[in-house]
Order: structure tokens, then sequence, then C-alpha cells
């Protein structure tokens, strides 16, 4: 490698660290303080505008509405069958796991994954709260920590725009999926490429 | 992302845009679609 690629690698892990950083700070930020504002809407406000049923959300314990940060509804489409294992990836405060643990039933599974391992707490706390049980690990979306071919179906709810490495959390998603295994997937995309000083922005990143 | 899922193998790949998705405040609304940014439900199936 030479020099010029070795500063371009050191510049991309250092600007990596930096938006890591501010991801966590940010879902931690909508965690802990769920009333204040954000650039985007969040909680029970969010969850209906997507179609979450209103039954879930009052069945729901209120601490996982109220920090709810997705941008969609993977439950649309998920189309989960009891004794299924799920994995939600990016699993926050839990919502989206609790929901697919009512789906998938006692004979079924969901195991969530999320980078920070206060968030896996809550999650895990709000299951049990709702009467079920999520198992949560902390790792990335790049490395998620399961074997292959063990989950019969990933959501994940507006998180893998986050990562520098989408193809790798695209190719680790396919490796975890058993054969005939399903995705449904609430993202943002963009239609045009972002100029340079929004993607070396760390706020608007997580954002 | 569509092109990254079947870049990776996957099959029946899908997406719906989320109608209901939008930003706070409407200056970010407007730069988010000056840049054709929205939000996507994606599908697909591992064969």
């Amino acid at each position: 490698m030479t020099d010029t690629a070795l500063r371009h690698a050191d510049d991309q892990a250092s600007l990596e660290g930096v938006i890591k950083g501010e991801v966590l700070r940010m879902y931690q930020e909508v965690a802990d303080h769920p009333d204040e504002e954000f650039h985007f809407f969040h909680g029970r406000v969010a969850a209906e505008l997507f179609g979450y049923e209103r039954e879930w959300l009052d069945r729901a314990p209120s601490g996982a509405v109220a920090s709810f940060a997705g941008v969609g509804n993977p439950h649309l489409r998920s189309r989960l069958e009891p004794g299924e294992t799920v994995l939600d990836l990016g699993s926050g405060a839990g919502l989206d796991s609790i929901i697919a643990g009512w789906q998938v039933g006692t004979a079924g599974r969901v195991i969530g994954v999320d980078l920070n391992p206060h968030m896996c707490a809550k999650a895990e706390a709000h299951a049990a709260l709702a009467g079920g049980a999520i198992d949560c690990r902390q790792g990335t979306m790049e490395d998620i920590p399961l074997p292959d071919a063990s989950v019969d179906v990933v959501i994940s709810n507006g998180v893998i725009n986050l990562s520098f490495r989408k193809r790798r959390v695209i190719r680790d998603i396919h490796r975890v999926l058993k054969p005939g295994g399903r995705i449904a997937i609430a993202d943002i995309v963009s239609a045009k490429q972002l100029s340079q000083s929004i993607v070396n922005d760390p706020k608007l990143w997580a954002s | 992302m569509f092109a990254l899922l079947e870049e990776a193998g996957m099959k029946r790949v899908r997406s719906v845009v989320v109608t209901g998705f939008r930003f706070r405040k409407p200056s970010t609304q407007d730069a988010a679609e000056a840049y054709g940014v929205k939000a996507v439900l994606f599908t697909a199936q591992k064969p």
C-alpha cells in the first residue's frame, strides 16, 4: 500500500470511529430522553405514521414505544410464523423484537443485535415486561455474532444506512439466514450521491 | 441496497416506499427530497 493509500485508510478509519460514536450517542439520547424533539419523528407518533397496529403499541411497554426510532414497519411484510427464529438487527429499545416475539410465540425465538450494550439490556428488560424474552447480543451489523444459516427471518429498521460497510452488512445477513430465509428491512436510501460534506458530517450521518 | 441484496445472492428482491416517513423540520425534509432521500421497505429471500 502506498503512503497516500495508507493515509486515506487511516482517515477513513478515524472518520468511521467518530461516526460510530455519534450514532451511539444519538440513539442513546432517544432512549434516555424520549420526550425531547429530534429531527426525525420517533416514539408512538412515528410508529403510528408507519402503520404499527394500535393494539401492539398499547400492549408493549411504554418505554419501548417511546424510544422507537425506526423509519418504517418491517412487520407489514415479515410474514412471521410461530416457531421461527428472528434476528432483529439494530434492535434498539426492543419494540420490533417484542412484536416479532408475539408472532413467533414461545416455540420461536427472537435474537437482537445492537452495538450498544445498554440498549441490549433495555430491550431485554422491555421484552420481559411484555411477558416475553429476547436474547440480545452486543455486536456489529458487519460481523453479526451468530453462526451461518441460523435464522429464518432478519428484520431491521433504519440502521443499515448508518454503516460505512453496507455491502459487508448485506453479505453477513445472507450468511446468517437459513436457505429459504427471508428479510423485511426498512431503511433510508438516497437516489443521488450525497456530497462529501454530508458524508463526512457525523451528525448528519447519524441522522 | 436493492443491488447489494441481489449481489449477495438474495432472490425475489422487492422494495416499496414508506409513505409515512418524513423529517420533522420542513427544511430538513426539503433537503432530503432534493437528494432523493426516502425510506424504503425491502423484502427478499435466500435461495
